[in-house]
């Protein structure tokens, strides 16, 4: 308890002494204009396939925020996270159908219901850590897979699974009736992942997240300093388990149609790499990590190029990230422009008679 | 329940299975021990192994030449990673190094799937001159590739078991299992020891993507996450005994191809391993658990 008290004052004072300070306003800014060009400049701009596409990244931003949190600040290694994301997308898709209930209501179920099924799951894999963790983790969700493959996505059948094998014109999944557009169900996507990174950045800023990070450093030293590691590593994996179920709620709607060859295994093997790719210590990291997973397959789909590169570029990302940048895009990124920026404008104090080409 | 001669068929091919998985798993707790990387690239470079011998047989290579070939690009590439990424990441957690090799599998998997695609609903076969002939045990047709699956399975079973009990490699492999620092102390070619761990690794995937590519499917998909099957073997074993993962092969192999018949459970039947796994991992002692998490800590 004592250390941890003494975390949360270090903690304090370090934003209370930043709290004015100028690059903080700046920055809030920054995100607050980017935001809202986000929301209502991109409708504008661009074609209904990228804002199709953009949706798609605004749901994958909250999955990768979700495992980032995990990987990034627990150091659990999840590898079934797809998995997880159809739990939740089952759920939402069975209680629209059933239900009239308005999609906000459905979308906080859906994320409450794949909570308790994350926890319950996650009771006993958190018994094993490291690497074993990681494989029940994928275990798990091969099982999850094979069982949604028989008992399909709802598509408007009845009883509990909701689906009818013989049914020919099969309804659509219903959107918010504020949002039946496909621009704005964009924005409504945007504003839900807004609320999830909302929720894991209090989560992070507070108790919670010191605990995470002094779990991630040590466990044992974690331990002897008080902290609760069953409870933290538990309140990870349920923090995780709702988010993705939200992001579940929010697929549903956004597609209209689910099936269960859409959710394979190896998808969360994939979004392991990319989040990695990412960087899993940012939250800017997740959006770098939806982009490359969604935004660039459409991009390369538009241009007629294969996807098979893509897939060959993440395995690259992966040996590069764990060999020479742990924390990702997100952190490398700016890093390096800034080292550009400066050796070019050394280059241009040193040459002045060459003029500032660059 | 379905009549008892419904499952006949059943055992002969689930233990070809589970040979196979066996000498897979063999591969991978050998490799994991020696090196402390759990290869989960294991089924893609088999796969690209089968491939590439695929290719070759349809440009007129004779059997022979495409089954050695499809060891070597396996055993090639597995090498290959071993030595350029082996000494990188020697010092990182066994996660680390796992997460490694799967980049090593989607490099792979994105190449087969550029190289060899499937998009145009084309399908593959691979199939071994030991299918044709065969003999009967009761009612039950057994081909020479079953045969020569499960007994693969035993043989390198055994044989790893004896080369890790007397040779000098062996030995050496068994000591930086327990430590590498020591072992490298005492005058042992740690990297040299690595790099034939990486080596006969890779020759098992070969090995075992030939088999696999007649036995199932020859298809990038199915063999390179076929490798989880044989995971679920290695887990069982806890990573450490190669006796133990023979055994949870075979009762993989077998239990998932004994579902088959059972018409209330064929759906599920692809869970036996996960379900297995999942099972043995949660029931382990508390103490095993905790010892082993910091033993890789």
């Amino acid at each position: 308890m004592g250390a941890d008290l003494s975390l949360r004052n270090t903690a304090d004072r370090r934003t209370s002494r930043r709290r004015p300070a100028r690059p903080q306003l700046i920055r809030i800014a920054t995100i607050a204009v980017l935001l809202l060009f986000v929301l209502f400049g991109f409708p504008q701009l661009l074609s209904l396939y990228y804002i199709d596409t953009m949706t798609q990244v605004a749901v994958y931003s909250m999955v990768t925020l979700a495992l980032g949190v995990l990987v990034g600040w627990v150091g659990l290694v999840s590898l079934g996270q797809v998995a997880v994301l159809a739990i939740g997308a089952w759920v939402a898709a069975r209680l629209l159908f059933a239900t009239a209930q308005p999609y906000p209501v459905v979308l906080l179920e859906a994320g409450l219901i794949t909570m308790a099924a994350g926890v319950l799951i996650g009771l006993p894999a958190l018994r094993l850590r490291g690497l074993y963790l990681a494989l029940i983790t994928l275990m798990l969700a091969g099982a999850i897979t094979v069982v949604l493959a028989t008992v399909n996505f709802p598509n408007g059948g009845h009883g509990f699974t909701g689906y009818n094998g013989s049914l020919v014109h099969i309804p659509p999944i219903r959107r918010p009736s504020i949002a039946s557009g496909d621009p704005a169900y964009f924005r409504y996507a945007v504003i839900v992942a807004i609320l999830m990174f909302a929720l894991v950045l209090a989560h992070t800023k507070t108790k919670p997240g010191r605990a995470w990070a002094a779990i991630r450093q040590s466990e044992p030293a974690a331990l002897a300093a008080g902290i609760n590691t069953t409870l933290y590593k538990l309140w990870a994996f349920a923090l995780a388990s709702f988010v993705t179920g939200v992001a579940g709620g929010v697929l549903a709607g956004a597609v209209h149609y689910l099936y269960s060859i859409g959710f394979p295994t190896q998808d969360s093997i994939t979004l392991l790499a990319v989040t990695l790719m990412g960087g899993v210590y940012s939250m800017w990291g997740a959006v770098v990590a939806a982009l490359l997973y969604q935004f660039l397959p459409a991009l390369l789909n538009n241009w007629g190029v294969s996807a098979d590169w893509l897939t060959i570029l993440f395995g690259l990302g992966v040996l590069q990230v764990l060999t020479t940048a742990p924390a990702g895009l997100a952190d490398q990124v700016p890093k390096d422009l800034a080292r550009l920026g400066r050796r070019l404008r050394s280059r241009a104090r040193r040459k002045p008679a060459t003029g500032s080409a660059s | 329940m379905p009549p008892w001669s419904d499952f006949e068929p059943f055992i002969v091919s689930g233990l070809a299975l589970g040979g196979v998985y066996a000498l897979s798993g063999v591969g991978l707790v050998v490799l994991y021990r020696a090196t402390g990387v759990l290869y989960l690239a294991f089924g893609a470079v088999g796969a690209m192994g089968a491939l590439t011998a695929w290719s070759l047989g349809q440009a007129g290579a004779p059997g022979w030449l495409t089954w050695l070939v499809c060891i070597a690009v396996a055993a090639a590439i597995t090498l290959a990673y071993g030595v350029l990424f082996g000494p990188a990441l020697a010092k990182r957690d066994p996660l680390v190094k796992a997460v490694a090799t799967i980049g090593l599998t989607l490099v792979l998997y994105g190449l087969m799937d550029l190289l060899w695609t499937t998009s145009g609903g084309e399908v593959r076969s691979l199939t071994l001159p030991s299918d044709n002939g065969g003999f009967s045990v009761g009612q039950v047709q057994v081909n020479w590739t079953q045969v020569i699956a499960l007994g693969a399975g035993v043989v390198l079973t055994v044989g790893t078991g004896l080369f890790l009990r007397y040779t000098k490699l062996g030995t050496a492999m068994r000591a930086m299992a327990n430590d590498r620092e020591i072992t490298a102390t005492l005058g042992v070619p740690v990297r040299r020891v690595e790099a034939a761990a990486w080596l006969g690794c890779g020759v098992l995937a070969g090995i075992a993507g030939l088999l696999l590519a007649d036995l199932v499917a020859l298809d990038a998909t199915t063999l390179t996450f076929l490798v989880i099957s044989s995971l679920a073997a290695v887990l069982i074993a806890r990573l450490r005994s190669i006796t133990v993962t023979f055994v949870a092969a075979i009762v993989v192999g077998l239990l998932h191809d004994l579902l088959t018949p059972i018409t209330s459970l064929t759906n599920y039947r692809d869970m036996t391993p996960f379900v297995l796994a999942a099972v043995a991992l949660l029931v382990m002692p508390r103490s095993q658990v905790m010892a082993q998490s910091r033993e890789e800590a």
